[in-house]
């Protein structure tokens, strides 16, 4: 027992002092091998201990191994110490420029027609209506004699008209589709039509090529209160907040009452006279609309006895206008990336 | 139209102030566009009667006026003009009062004859139109001096700009915007405008007859004015006639309009001279028939034109204007008026037809009332003759204008459904004050006889329309509809275009949308041949210019134009743009549709970055970004090398996903490139959106237990052998362990002989049963490259 008492203090005081003077962790780990490795000073005297008189082994066994744990100890402290000096300077020694742009390319940009479109899409299918499509190429009964407008009515000055030969035309509005979804999938029936359309007309606030979404839900007992439960809802989302809704009469020959929805100035609440987006009504135009007049319905085969409905179209490019505060159509339509790509880096 | 206020006070009591008037007015849904005070500068001007004129002391070409201004005010002024007899009333601009241009007047000397303001011309008040002479305006006799000007002028009025809805053909006219306004608001009352219609005669003197020979002209009036003396109409009339947005003319002239703008029945004054034969017949014009029109032009015409003829000669253009032999002139001694009423599509398709929008013609294309031919006549010949324009020759007329009312039934329960209120005694207050009436008393239902000034209500919700517009829409309270029978679906064509917006976008790319049409040139640019359906695209009938004058047979040329448009205009960095669209192919009588997915990309002029080379775009970078699209609808796009017609012969690529051709990708052929002087590489990519909406489904891989092993094989190939082709020669060789292949070097030059390329491949080898032992791995590695090798494969 004596021996194996020598022979720890001896041990314990060379691996202090070792230990101490360290100044790194490979030195460390050499220190960790001398003494506690396979075929360390610690080792070799544990492997003594079965020379021991049998009495004296446990007190044996516990002093080595006590001596083993606090080295062991002081070997995981002195690493951390050691470590932490280590990464402490590479930190110091290091630096980068953190306000270098970043690599890879800089994020894309959305178009704002096709943005509002994919917003407007959501919150109208939030309450029910499925999109529906219909060409861009249209003939005239879709786009104006199934919506009551026969051919010479008046009517048709309201929209100047792009045709092409065989009677067919680039439709005016998406109305035509209220027709076609009617015949492909009957009442009840909610739809919204996203889509292009197109005109005979250009200038700041007018684009030969344009966005509508047309609105249509056949049911039972729809009244005026339902569509503009709807349309307000829809306002309050896209714009973000809730906005006064006024209505006018209007005319429109598929709807019967016809109105026009206004809201409440985006920009200024009515409270600047010389608003440039209201003109300083307070007021803004955001969508034609009615009650689906009976022979639309009949057109599209429905029984108008049974059922009735409301429709209505707005213009994605005036909304995209109002929301994102821009002022010329047709800058939309040309592609310039210093307007679409303004948060880019990459010019 | 234009409405001067003070005519309509004439005709209603307009009981609000007028920024509520218009208003309510518009809340109805008739638009007030605008209000406008005419000539608002011109103040202070007084009315005053010419007393002396004596000519200038010093200056022979000056009058000297002595004036009165009633009320003892007397003045001197100096005038130039020479149109001035003593006793004409003229307006004078005493000091202080201003001009229409804003010039205020003073006291000037005229070589020692002081002038007092000045009297003024037609164009000093702001109204040269009104203009009848050279000089001063001579007011009507019997004006009071001492007026201010502007109200004895009719200044003293608003004009409102008011937008009319085609539907409502009975609101362009005086009286029935007054009927409107006696509608819209319940305590206005109605000043009844009750014409003496004289009777009848049987026939015109020296006049044999009307004969209707069309059934579209279901009534004709026509009624004579004798001993006829053209003028110009009263100061008054001409004001009147100017505000509301048409020219004076000429008593007769002015007189018709003045009607037609008061009751909305378009006449016509014929010359009786310019007449061939003293009869009129309205018919069908014959086929190349023609006409001098009053405009000056030679109409040429087709059946389905409505004539006013005489003689078997065509003398006007019914209901959209007259014929210029019988326009009546100075030397006019007999005029014939004519009151008719004519079919609204008849006129619509004449006057749309020939491009001649006249006021006549937009009112009959909106319907006009046949009921108004008669008091139109008689109110027209009666202003002619108090106006001292000729005597009364007596009317005469052919026809019939039809029944005065028609019945249309209104339920409770419907007005219930629409406007959420049944209240049938509430509906038929507003309906009387708008004119319509009923017998009946039924609690559920009404019969209500319809004027025949509004053929616009005609079914059941059109009066609901009526009712509820008048009571006001604010009164509706909303609702969310309370049945969902379904969920709303956005569609799988519209999760494709999202996928490719939100990858294209992540991926900096620039969304756009571009024009459908597009300039034919930028079509035949791409230089496809005559049997490529592209090359031949549907053409617009009536363009707004060649630059978008035919359907876009792909997305290509669009995009092009986009790019070079920032490209001149100065933009420097790289351009990813990406658009989703039709393109539109034209398949005989028929226009086919398909939805496309385009690109174009330019590394641009300024390419350099701090991370170097590697930031550049090119074609690889490109595919990667179409592939990225493709998968993100779990779909698989494979390039093999192909053609087309403005790609780079040897840097096209055709995508084949789900085993078809879906596009292209592909570098800008040189030569065009040059055309456009791009000043770097331009690459394209055009692809069905098909496989896109069919997709969506992610695709996920199984988990594996145990490790793969990597091993790495290098050969040589020819140049122009493609990697995706020896890499499926690997993948057909391999054996059932092989996992995946990756291509991670392509290398030429030195140690490589000419022509060829060293390509290196990491293979990964997996067994899903255990793990691979690297001795099992070595020999089918092994076996792989003596098969290689036997395919003729130099490996290193
Ligand atoms: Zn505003």
């Amino acid at each position: 027992m004596g021996i194996i008492a020598e022979d720890v203090r001896r041990i314990r005081s060379v691996f202090e002092s070792e230990l101490a003077s360290a100044g790194n962790l490979d030195e460390i780990q050499k220190i960790r091998v001398r003494f506690l490795g396979r075929k360390g000073e610690v080792t070799s005297l544990l492997k003594r201990l079965g020379a021991l008189p049998p009495e004296e082994r446990p007190e044996a066994g516990r002093v080595l191994n006590e001596l083993r744990d606090s080295m062991e100890e002081d070997i995981s402290r002195k690493e951390s110490e050691c470590e932490g000096k280590e990464v402490a300077l590479r930190e110091s020694g290091e630096w980068t420029d953190v306000t270098l742009p970043g690599r890879g390319r800089p994020w894309g940009a959305f178009h704002p027609v096709a943005q509002i479109a994919q917003e407007a899409i959501d919150i109208f299918a939030s309450m029910g209506f499925s999109v529906a499509y219909g060409p861009e190429v249209e003939d005239d009964f879709h786009n104006f004699e199934g919506l009551n407008i026969p051919p010479h009515h008046p009517a048709r000055d309201m929209q100047d008209t792009f045709y092409l030969e065989n009677s067919l035309l680039l439709r005016t509005h998406t109305s035509p589709v209220e027709v076609r979804s009617m015949k492909k999938w009957g009442a009840p029936l909610r739809i919204i039509v996203p889509g292009k359309t197109f005109r005979r007309d250009s200038d700041q606030t007018h684009s030969p090529m344009f966005h509508q979404l047309e609105g249509l839900l056949v049911d039972e007992n729809i009244s005026l209160a339902h569509l503009m439960g709807c349309l307000e809802a829809f306002a309050n989302r896209i714009f973000g907040r809730n906005l006064a809704a006024r209505y006018r009469g209007s005319y429109f020959p598929f709807t019967e009452p016809s109105l026009e929805m206004d809201v409440e100035c985006v920009v200024c609440s009515g409270k600047n006279p010389s608003c440039r987006i209201c003109k300083g009504t307070g007021w803004l135009e955001i969508s034609g609309l009615g009650m689906t007049h009976p022979n639309v319905l009949r057109a599209g085969g429905i029984d108008p006895t049974r059922y009735n409905g409301f429709a209505w179209g707005m213009g994605l490019d005036r909304i995209a206008m109002l929301k994102y505060g821009l002022n010329d159509l047709r800058v939309f339509f040309e592609g310039d990336l210093t307007f679409l790509n303004s948060t880019g880096g990459d010019r | 139209m234009l409405v001067s206020l003070n005519w309509l006070r004439e005709l209603v009591d307009i009981p609000v102030d007028i920024e509520t008037f218009a208003k309510r007015l518009t809340d109805t849904g008739t638009e007030v566009e605008g209000i406008e005070e005419p000539v608002p500068l011109f103040r202070g001007a007084l009315t005053a009667k010419v007393d002396t004129i004596e000519i200038h002391p010093s200056r022979q070409d000056l009058f000297v006026l002595g004036i009165d201004a009633s009320g003892g005010r007397r003045a001197v002024c100096i005038t130039a003009a020479r149109n001035l007899r003593e006793g004409d009333i003229v307006p004078w601009g005493p000091p202080g009062s201003i001009l229409a241009n804003g010039t205020e007047i003073t006291t000037r000397d005229f070589e020692g004859v002081i002038s007092e303001g000045m009297v003024l011309s037609a164009e000093e008040i702001g109204l040269p139109e009104i203009a009848d002479e050279f000089g001063i305006l001579r007011l009507d006799p019997g004006t009071p001096p001492g007026e201010d000007v502007r109200k004895a002028l009719g200044l003293d009025d608003a004009i409102l700009e008011i937008s009319i809805t085609p539907n409502r053909g009975d609101l362009l006219s005086m009286v029935g915007i007054a009927r409107e306004v006696a509608a819209v608001f319940p305590e206005a009352a109605l000043k009844p405008l009750a014409p003496v219609i004289p009777p009848r005669a049987e026939s015109l003197e020296a006049f044999r007859g009307i004969t209707l020979d069309d059934p579209d002209c279901p009534y004709y009036a026509l009624g004579a004015i004798d001993n006829v003396q053209i003028k110009p109409s009263p100061v008054t009339a001409r004001v009147r006639l100017l505000l509301s947005g048409m020219r004076p003319i000429s008593n007769v002239v002015d007189a018709t309009n003045l009607v037609m703008l008061l009751i909305g029945q378009p006449l016509h004054a014929f010359d009786s001279a310019g007449l061939p034969d003293s009869e009129i017949t309205v018919r069908s014009a014959r086929k190349g028939e023609m006409i001098l029109t009053l405009d000056g032009k030679t109409r040429i015409f087709e059946e389905a034109d409505l004539l006013i003829t005489s003689g078997g000669k065509p003398i006007g253009l019914a209901g959209v204007m007259g014929g210029e032999e019988s326009e009546i002139s100075g030397s006019t001694s007999r005029v014939l008026l004519e009151s008719a009423n004519f079919q609204s599509i008849r006129i619509s398709r004449t006057s749309r037809k020939l491009g001649l929008p006249s006021e006549a013609a937009y009112r009959f294309a909106r319907f006009v009332d046949p009921f108004k031919v008669e008091p139109a006549l008689a109110i027209a010949m009666d202003l002619m003759v108090s106006w001292g324009a000729g005597v009364f020759g007596g009317w005469i007329a052919s026809g019939d204008p039809g029944c005065a009312t028609r019945k249309v039934t209104l339920s409770s329960g419907l007005l219930e459904k629409i406007i959420s209120t049944g209240d049938l005694d509430m509906a038929t207050t507003i309906l009387r004050r708008l004119g319509i009436t009923t017998a009946d008393t039924d609690p559920l239902k009404r019969v209500y006889e319809i004027p025949s000034a509004r053929p616009d209500i005609s079914i059941e919700e059109d009066l609901v329309e009526e009712v509820a517009r008048i009571r006001g829409y604010d009164l509706i309270k909303p609702a969310l509809p309370p049945v969902l029978h379904s969920t709303g679906d956005i569609t799988d064509r519209m999760r494709a275009e999202r996928a490719v917006r939100s990858t294209a976008m992540a991926r900096g790319y620039s969304e756009v949308i571009t024009y459908s049409f597009v300039s034919p040139a930028s079509i035949s640019a791409l230089r496809f041949p005559d049997t490529d359906i592209r090359s031949r695209p549907v053409a617009l009938s009536n363009p707004l210019s060649v630059d978008i004058s035919v359907l876009r047979t792909t997305l290509i040329p669009g995009l092009v134009q986009a790019a070079l448009k920032n490209i001149r205009s100065g933009w420097r960095g790289p351009i990813r743009m990406i658009e989703t669209g039709m393109v539109f192919i034209g398949k005989g009588e028929e226009v086919e549709e398909i939805l496309k997915m385009g690109g174009c990309v330019c590394p641009g002029m300024d390419t350099r970055s701090p991370w170097g080379e590697q930031a550049v775009d090119d074609l690889h970078s490109v595919a990667s970004d179409v592939m990225a699209i493709f998968a993100s609808r779990g779909k698989t796009l494979k390039l093999v090398p192909g053609s087309e017609p403005f790609g780079h012969s040897g840097k096209t690529a055709r995508a084949i996903v789900d085993g078809y051709d879906t596009g292209y990708l592909l570098e800008l052929k040189p030569e065009i490139e040059s055309e456009f002087e791009l000043p770097s590489a331009m690459y394209l990519f055009e692809l069905d959106m098909e496989p896109l909406i069919r997709g969506g489904n992610a695709v996920f891989g199984e988990v594996r237990k145990y490790p793969p092993v990597y091993r790495d094989i290098s050969l040589i190939a020819e140049e122009g052998v493609c990697a995706s082709d020896i890499l499926e020669l690997i993948r057909g060789l391999a054996g059932p362990f092989l996992e995946n292949v990756r291509l991670f070097d392509v290398y030429t030059g030195k140690g490589i002989p000419e022509g060829k390329r060293s390509l290196a491949f990491s293979l990964a080898y997996r067994d899903p049963e255990k793990t691979l032992r690297d001795e099992d791995v070595d020999r089918t590695h092994g076996r792989l490259r003596e098969l290689l090798m036997e395919k003729g494969i130099k490996l290193r």
